[in-house]
């Protein structure tokens, strides 16, 4: 197995964990929070909304205008 | 004779999407052009459905015509900074309805999201350290090639402010 599989195969690891984390955060019956529930606490504060906001444009710079 | 034994008055009871039982839709929901583009029929769509076919129809134009544009250009960027700069400005001048974040959040859950994003974070980081030689790409590396068709590309942008708008409505 190359490196560059190795690199691939841990991305995809790591993107599946995100995935599953959403989908045991969305069962009631644990307390892993889903995605938007803890981006809205973080976007709680007026600062917190502006970073993300700003973390989101910045990956739409990252991948659509380079 | 009690005011309570009269029937009471037949009054409209449409649904959010404006139809009442026989699916016509009720007046004052947008039934005009919405029944003229038959989405009484849609009701996942909620209120004012003509008016999010519309912004739905230019955003997806919108993004055909920025996917278009050539990496490290200044259409490109510019394309990337109106949809952002719009976003900002709904964001901060005219917030649309916010769903209500939670109070809190229980920490050892919010802990292992925090534990896997640092480790995307470090897998990029160490790629990209390393100059993302080929052996170690970095995840824009693994992602480009998939958006290098327009379609798909477009329908990332796509993706890309829907995102944005979920981020505001948060």
């Amino acid at each position: 197995m190359t490196s560059e599989v190795i690199t691939a195969v841990g991305f995809g690891v790591i993107i599946a964990t995100l995935v599953l984390l959403e989908v045991l955060g969305r069962r009631r019956t644990n307390k892993i929070p889903t995605t938007g529930e803890w981006l809205g606490y973080i976007m709680r504060p007026r600062a917190g909304r502006a970073l993300i906001l700003l973390g989101w444009l910045w990956l739409g710079w990252h991948y659509f205008a380079r | 004779m009690a005011a309570e034994n009269l029937p009471a008055a037949p009054t409209d009871t449409a649904d959010a999407a404006g139809r009442l039982g026989r699916g016509m839709p009720a007046e004052g929901a947008g039934a005009g052009p919405a029944r003229a583009l038959g989405v009484a029929r849609m009701p996942w769509l909620g209120p004012q459905p003509a008016r999010k076919l519309l912004v739905g129809g230019i955003v997806v134009a919108y993004a055909w015509v920025a996917s278009a544009s050539a990496p490290f250009s200044t259409r490109a960027l510019i394309s990337v900074l109106i949809p952002g700069a719009i976003l900002g400005a709904i964001a901060y001048g005219r917030p649309p309805e916010r769903i209500p974040p939670p109070e809190s959040i229980d920490v050892a859950g919010f802990s292992y999201w925090i534990v896997t994003l640092a480790l995307l974070f470090e897998w990029e980081a160490s790629a990209f350290r390393a100059g993302a030689p080929w052996w170690h790409p970095t995840l824009t590396d693994l992602i480009n090639p998939m958006l290098t068709p327009h379609p798909v590309r477009g329908a990332a942008f796509v993706l890309w402010i829907a995102a944005g708008w979920g981020l505001v409505k948060r």
